[in-house]
């Protein structure tokens, strides 16, 4: 017979699982039930039985009796919050900024490192950047051999983006494409969801005439019905047979719709390449083997300055920077979180001194000390799962600005907290932080005097906190307007832009192209509430592949090279940009190919200024030169700062529509009303050319700078929740205070004072501990502005006067706070105070 | 007209039931049970002292102040008596099953060996 006191301590031990108040009643009966039980049972055999009917039953009843205290417990926290409606506001408010910004932070990390990329074995899946290392791919033969020779690599595929114009049977449209390897889809393990992928040598002259599109443009083009396989598709004119559709949510690379197979060439470098590791292999090994590969091929690589080339994992390539953005993120909600737990914690602390008098009652009518703990406990679950639920609206922010600032590098990944994980994890953190608020009042019972000077400090330090992001909210918003508002070289207000390519059209060849842009700018011009008309090869804003030279003055070149920008006719004035001398080109000039040039003013003060240059030649190399007809103030091509306002020449296009013709319209009264017509009136000129990115050129300017305004608005936001937290903190200390010195104040108001007196006195007292968080706020907030100006662009330092201001709205909201806190003051009863005591 | 059905849980009818005859500590109310059931109800001590919290809500059971022998008891031992409010559920309990039995000796008979 094992020792019966061992039983009986397991015994006890289980039966702590009851709750606090049925184990206060009942467990000591139980357990002597138990020894008797013990007494009468002998053997093993009798003993194994008499547990197992023992487990059963505690697995039965423990729920049971959970659920019932649970319930009790509930309702009593229902009837405290409703006495209580600020302070449970308030402590909700906390939750839910703490539990919601952990949400939002957790979307984004989870999409980012945790959800699954849509290809087989993503994490045997490595990438090799254009500019560190391509792959010998002077001919499908060569990259095929090296590809199929490789130690490392089980096999790898070649990848390169370009936009293309997709001519459909109806009509054009503007799409990204990729070319790519024939093994693509092979090398990522992504079957085809109809038809086929390409298969071996479809990358070969010859064979190459095929296209694989994506799930949308399936559903766009075909209405997803089978009539899609064998069907022609135009690419910049060229036609291909459409072989196979991609699974749905497929777009890698990012947004590509249509796949065609790689035309190598020997000059090519905008090949990415992705790979699958040899199975078995380390990532160790296959790096090792990555870089012998790397010294043979390239062996100039690593001497220069350029980074070593790496191989990354394929994950690693797709988040690129947004990946620490995003754990940057995360680290800042947890803090918020710290924060809010630590509010609640002080919260409850004050109600609980409050309540001393009830809890010694309940005490002393045998209420345990488990017991109270029990029911904070609840109250403490039941306030988070509401903050909890409060917070999901806050998480649905921050993952919309995070899919803003940094969209998810595959449709199939998508920042959404509508999702069975997202929300468990929300859950998960409720109860911790439900949990975690408890305990620090509970650890407090008897101790309220030093957990009242750390709540006071710690609001000290989030006062420090809202000071140092409202004035980086500042500054973001400073350098925002800034950015809007910045004098570029052109007026956006009322200008109207629309992209087309002529690209595999009929107008490519000869001269034509300027047929359609004649043709498509008198449409335009004749359009009501159009003043002018214009278009461009390089809009303002959009620098990618510029062309320009060493241009000069009568054969004497510029110290500095020169962008050139092809326009059709009256594009200065149209911009809104300021002519200082001479003229627009003329239609007729463009249209003569006549050499005549603008040149901007930057150019111009290089050569004397505007009065010596008009009316010379503009020159580069040995090739004759255009005569300056015009000095116009530079237009801001860049956007970023230190490469603004370089030196510019315009030249009459000869033939746009090759790389990014924009049309640009200045209209009457909001551009807005006028885009759809001068889309259409575009378009009308012939439905075989994608007309494309027709909008306002204010709406490219805030489409440009979506990022600062997004940070600008995760910024504030962010600056919101902490002066809410911080407010909630002082709310928590003078309710506390209010309640520890009842008596004192009761003392006071019998010897004198007026209600009005002794709050102010609170009042008093409580701002120092504002004045106390903003000193060092303010320093905090000097400081930490380098950061912010490295984090934000165009953002910049905000004074110590500014920042100090800032601390003054925070006073005058923290005020109120108190005034709230104290409302109670009034109303207490001298005589009642001095008696309880 | 049936009286309304306000049939008491079984464990709840038993407690009662062993406690009509005096007052009982919990161990004893259990061993009663089993032994009037033919061991058919075996009350673990979970849902022995569960029913008896819901029975003491309710009303129909108190604690009873006064121990048989303390001196011979374990201290910790809890003894219950039935109140009136209980008294009074079982007279009522009984008479509605007496009169379910008689309306089914009625319609079925008496088992002839009986």
């Amino acid at each position: 017979m094992p020792d019966p006191a061992l039983s009986i301590r397991l015994y006890r031990w289980l039966l702590r699982i009851f709750p606090a108040t049925f184990h206060d009643r009942y467990a000591g009966a139980m357990e002597s039930a138990f020894r008797d039980e013990l007494a009468e049972t002998s053997g093993i055999g009798g003993l194994t039985l008499l547990w197992i009917r023992l487990l059963a039953d505690l697995a039965r009843s423990i729920p049971v009796q959970i659920a019932r205290e649970a319930i009790q417990d509930g309702t009593h926290a229902l009837r405290l919050w409703s006495l209580n409606p600020w302070h449970t506001g308030f402590a909700i408010a906390a939750l839910a900024v703490g539990i919601g910004g952990a949400t939002g932070g957790f979307s984004v990390v989870h999409t980012l490192f945790l959800s699954s990329l849509p290809f087989h074995e993503p994490d045997r899946l490595a990438s090799f950047h254009p500019n560190e290392f391509i792959p010998p791919h002077d001919s499908s033969t060569e990259f095929h051999r090296w590809q199929r020779q490789s130690t490392y690599l089980m096999s790898a595929a070649l990848v390169e983006e370009k936009d293309v114009n997709l001519g459909g049977a109806h009509e054009a449209i503007r799409a990204h494409a990729a070319r790519v390897s024939w093994n693509f889809f092979a090398t990522l393990g992504a079957p085809a969801a109809l038809g086929r992928a390409f298969v071996l040598g479809e990358d070969s002259p010859g064979q190459n005439n095929v296209a694989v599109i994506s799930y949308g443009l399936w559903q766009q083009l075909f209405a997803g019905g089978p009539a899609a396989l064998n069907s022609t598709v135009h690419v910049d004119g060229k036609p291909l047979t459409i072989i196979g559709v991609a699974p749905s949510g497929f777009d890698y690379p990012r947004d590509t719709v249509l796949w065609q197979p790689a035309h190598y060439s020997a000059g090519n470098n905008g090949w990415a390449t992705v790979a699958r590791l040899k199975p078995g292999l380390s990532w160790a090994e296959a790096r090792a083997g990555f870089d012998a590969d790397v010294a043979r091929h390239s062996p100039n690589r690593g001497r220069s300055a350029d980074p070593l080339p790496r191989m990354r994992s394929l994950r690693d390539s797709l988040l690129g920077s947004s990946g620490a953005a995003s754990l940057m993120l995360m680290a800042g909600v947890v803090l918020v979180l710290t924060i809010a737990c630590t509010n609640v914690a002080n919260l409850l602390m004050a109600r609980i001194a409050g309540r001393t008098a009830e809890l010694s009652i309940r005490s002393a009518l045998g209420a345990s000390r488990t017991r109270l703990i029990q029911q904070l406990l609840t109250e403490c679950l039941m306030l988070s799962v509401a903050g909890g639920l409060a917070g999901l609206l806050l998480a649905a922010g921050i993952a919309s600005i995070a899919a803003r600032v940094q969209p998810p590098p595959l449709a199939a990944l998508s920042y959404s907290i509508l999702d069975g994980r997202i929300l468990a994890f929300s859950l998960a953190v409720s109860i911790v932080t439900g949990l975690l608020s408890g305990a620090f009042p509970v650890l407090s019972l008897g101790h309220f005097r030093a957990f009242a000077t750390a709540g006071r400090s710690l609001t000290a330090v989030q006062v420090a906190l809202t000071i140092v992001l409202l004035t980086a909210s500042l500054s973001a918003g400073r350098a925002f307007v800034q950015l809007m508002d910045k004098d570029r070289g052109f007026d956006p207000r009322g200008i109207v832009t629309v992209n087309v390519s002529l690209e595999g059209t009929s107008y490519e060849a000869g001269k034509r192209q300027l047929v359609y842009f004649e043709e498509a700018l008198a449409r335009l011009r004749s359009l009501p509430g159009v003043r002018s008309a214009s278009a461009t090869e390089f809009l303002p804003l959009y620098s990618t592949g510029f062309v320009g030279g060493r241009f000069g003055v009568d054969g004497n070149p510029a110290s500095r090279g020169s962008t050139m920008i092809p326009t059709m006719a009256d594009y200065i004035r149209t911009m809104g940009g300021r002519m200082l001398q001479g003229r627009d080109f003329t239609d007729a000039e463009v249209r003569s190919g006549a050499r005549v040039a603008l040149v901007n003013e930057r150019f111009a003060v290089a050569f004397g200024g505007a009065n010596e240059v008009l009316g010379r030649q503009l020159t580069i190399g040995r090739t004759a030169g255009w005569k300056i007809v015009g000095i116009a103030a530079g237009m801001e091509f860049e956007t970023d700062p230190s490469l603004a306002n370089s030196n510019q020449v315009f030249v009459p296009a000869e033939r746009p529509g090759g790389f990014f013709s924009t049309f640009v319209a200045r209209t009457d009264g909001r551009a807005e009303d006028h885009v759809a017509a001068i889309r259409e009136a575009i378009r009308s000129v012939d439905f075989q050319v994608p007309v494309f990115g027709a909008k306002t050129m204010e709406r490219r300017l805030n489409d440009f700078y979506v990022q600062p305004r997004a940070y600008r608005t995760a910024v504030r936001l962010f600056a919101a929740c902490a002066a809410l937290l911080s407010l909630i903190g002082m709310f928590g200390i003078v309710t506390h205070a209010v309640v520890q010195r009842n008596r004192e104040m009761g003392l006071r108001m019998a010897l004198g004072a007026t209600p009005a007196q002794v709050r102010g006195m609170l009042l008093r007292q409580n701002l120092t501990v504002i004045a106390g968080g903003a000193v060092p706020g303010v320093v905090g907030a000097f400081l930490s502005g380098r950061f912010f100006e490295h984090l934000i662009p165009g953002a910049s330092q905000v004074g110590f006067a500014a920042s100090a201001s800032l601390a003054v709205p925070l006073a005058a909201a923290a005020s109120i706070t108190i005034w709230i806190a104290t409302r109670r003051i009034p109303r207490l009863d001298i005589m009642q105070v001095m008696k309880t005591d | 007209m049936p009286p309304p059905d306000l049939s008491l849980p079984p464990a709840h009818f038993h407690i009662l039931l062993s406690l009509g005859a005096g007052d009982r500590h919990g161990y004893a109310i259990k061993r009663e049970v089993a032994a009037r059931t033919g061991g058919a109800l075996k009350l673990g001590p979970g849902a022995l002292y569960g029913s008896i919290a819901r029975l003491l809500e309710l009303g129909l059971i108190e604690e009873a102040e006064d121990r048989p022998d303390p001196h011979l008891d374990d201290e910790r031992r809890r003894y219950y008596r039935i109140t009136k409010l209980g008294r009074k559920t079982m007279q009522l309990e009984a008479a509605r099953m007496s009169d379910l039995a008689k309306l089914a000796a009625d319609r079925f008979g008496r088992p002839k060996h009986a």
